[in-house]
């Protein structure tokens, strides 16, 4: 499978080809990644993906995966709807 | 090193205010304790409004800002998914709407297209709101950006004339000469001489002060934001409620009626669509320090009072939250102005919840103040001695 072809971030749909050009061109950190590319921000909140995404930018810019968490998972640690976190229904959906 | 201006902060002030700089011919070094963004700029929603502005200057240099961003949406070779999609503000009760149509007027006097809209008006172009809002207030010319798309396509412009960027270089330090001058900025990384610093820190900008002794009155106001997935079309544009901007207002005392916990929390209803079709759906304002840590019970007030006005959210699921800190100055006006006690050292930074908003502007109000040029509009209220007036009178 060629780079172009490869997904890396299910999402989003970004490809591995897409970040390691990111990578390259801009000289940057995985949050960067995330934020030109949009790999990561996705509905999964970046668990399938962000490992790889560390891992190529690491091979790339030769610089350690940092122990401070570099793509954060913020929460709610799952997706959870709007009437769950606001706390049941309203009644004024007529 | 050397260079004739040192910008602190790459937040989207230091960017515009490096572009800027950099344009008019200066030698200018970007100095930035993080990435690119990395502070309030890549924590904060996305549009530039005059429809939450006090009539008169606010409003007008809200209204250049824009301008300025239409002009370079078309400049910059990088695309900072600019639109202006207009933005809509919602009125929950007859009174509400009265203070709307009030403040409408005046700004159409002034030249600015505000169009009111009643109930049935507003869910035409609106359709998915809440049935028993009385109107609102409608303006086209309100615009929207990506924040951190724009401080990359400002930086990567600014390169083109000559810009350096120190990204993971944290300013400790700032020696000063005869007459107190400014001389060397000294990072984690090293020692960078320079003349000229602009502090575009932004809730940090008081730490910079320190280094020079002055104290600089900006505090971290917190806000968080709700992201949702990817869905149908929920709106077309900015809505908000007006509740927002009275609260904003401090001369108006109005109350709404909303729950405790929403009351308490300071929540007003806001969402934005985004270019990748997720919504962003807020917003609060708290003093809670430098913590930028999401809140349940904000998430909740932020969810319980969202659902109030697009009750279609319920079934829409959030798949992230995060909060930022808006840059706060008690008078609510940024600080874009030379420091006279430390010659060489000027400031751009307190723009609170009107940061992306004002940064093109700013950036070139500073680079005029620089270069000894009139500045585009009479900033004698956003100089900094102005705190120092205050005390003295
Ligand atoms: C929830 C929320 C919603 C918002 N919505 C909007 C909106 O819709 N429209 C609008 O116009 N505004 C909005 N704002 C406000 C806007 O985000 C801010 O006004 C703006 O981002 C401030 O930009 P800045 O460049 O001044 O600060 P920042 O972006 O915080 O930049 C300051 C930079 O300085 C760096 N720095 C700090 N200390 C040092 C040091 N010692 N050495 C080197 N670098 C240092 C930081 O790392 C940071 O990158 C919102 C804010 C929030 C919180
Ligand atoms: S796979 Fe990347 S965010 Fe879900």
């Amino acid at each position: 499978m060629t780079a172009e072809k490869t997904i890396v971030c299910r999402c989003e749909e970004v490809t591995l080809g897409t970040i390691q050009d990111t990578v390259q061109t801009y000289c940057c950190s995985s949050r960067e990644v995330k934020l030109r590319t949009r790999a990561g921000m996705g509905y999964c909140g970046g668990r399938t993906c962000r490992h790889v995404i560390d891992r190529v930018v690491a091979e790339i810019t030769k610089e350690p995966i940092k122990d401070e968490v570099q793509l954060s998972y913020r929460s709610p640690i799952r997706p959870a709807t709007f009437a769950v976190l606001g706390g049941g229904k309203h009644d004024n959906e007529s | 090193m050397n260079f004739d201006i040192i910008v602190i902060g790459a937040g989207i002030i230091g960017c515009s205010t490096a572009y800027y700089l950099s344009k008019a011919g200066y030698k200018v070094g970007l100095v930035e304790k993080g990435d690119i963004a990395s502070g309030t700029s890549s924590r904060c929603d996305a549009v530039a409004l005059i429809s939450d502005k006090k009539p008169g200057i606010d409003t007008d240099i809200g209204y250049k800002s824009i301008q300025m961003y239409k002009e370079l949406a078309k400049e910059l070779s990088f695309d900072f998914q600019f639109s202006s999609r207009g933005s809509l503000y919602v009125c929950e009760t007859e009174q509400e709407l009265e203070i709307a149509i009030g403040y409408a007027a005046q700004q159409r006097s002034d030249g600015y297209r505000m169009q009111i809209v009643d109930q049935k008006e507003l869910l035409e172009i609106e359709p998915k709101l809440a049935k028993d809002l009385m109107g609102g207030i409608w303006t086209e010319v309100d615009s929207t950006m990506n924040p951190y798309l724009v401080c990359y396509a400002f930086i990567e412009e600014a390169k083109k004339y000559g810009l350096k960027l120190f990204t993971n270089h944290e300013v400790r330090e700032i020696d000063r000469g005869v007459h107190g001058r400014i001389e060397k900025v000294i990072t984690d990384k090293g020692i960078i001489r320079t003349e000229r610093i602009v502090n575009c820190a932004g809730v940090w900008a008081s730490q910079i002060g320190d280094m020079v002794g002055i104290d600089i009155p900006i505090r971290p106001r917190k806000g968080m934001i709700l992201v949702t997935e990817k869905t149908d079309r929920i709106v077309n544009q900015k809505v908000h409620e007006f509740g927002y901007m009275l609260s904003k207002f401090e001369d108006i005392n109005y109350k709404r009626n909303v729950s405790k916990l929403v009351e308490n929390h300071n929540i007003a209803f806001t969402i934005e669509p985004t270019d990748a079709d997720n919504y962003l759906v807020g917003g609060h304002r708290a003093f809670n320090g430098y913590d930028i840590r999401s809140e349940n019970q904000v998430i909740r007030g932020i969810a319980e009072r969202a659902m109030r006005f697009l009750p279609v959210l319920k079934d829409v699921s959030c798949i992230r939250t995060y909060a930022g800190i808006r840059p706060w100055v008690i008078d609510h006006l940024p600080i874009v102005s030379e420091v006279e006690e430390v010659p060489g050292f000027y400031i751009a930074s307190g723009h609170e919840g009107d940061g992306i908003s004002m940064a093109p502007i700013t950036g070139k109000m500073i680079t005029q103040l620089i270069s000894g040029e009139k500045t585009d509009f009479d900033i004698s209220r956003l100089r900094f001695s102005r705190y120092k007036e205050a005390i003295i009178s």
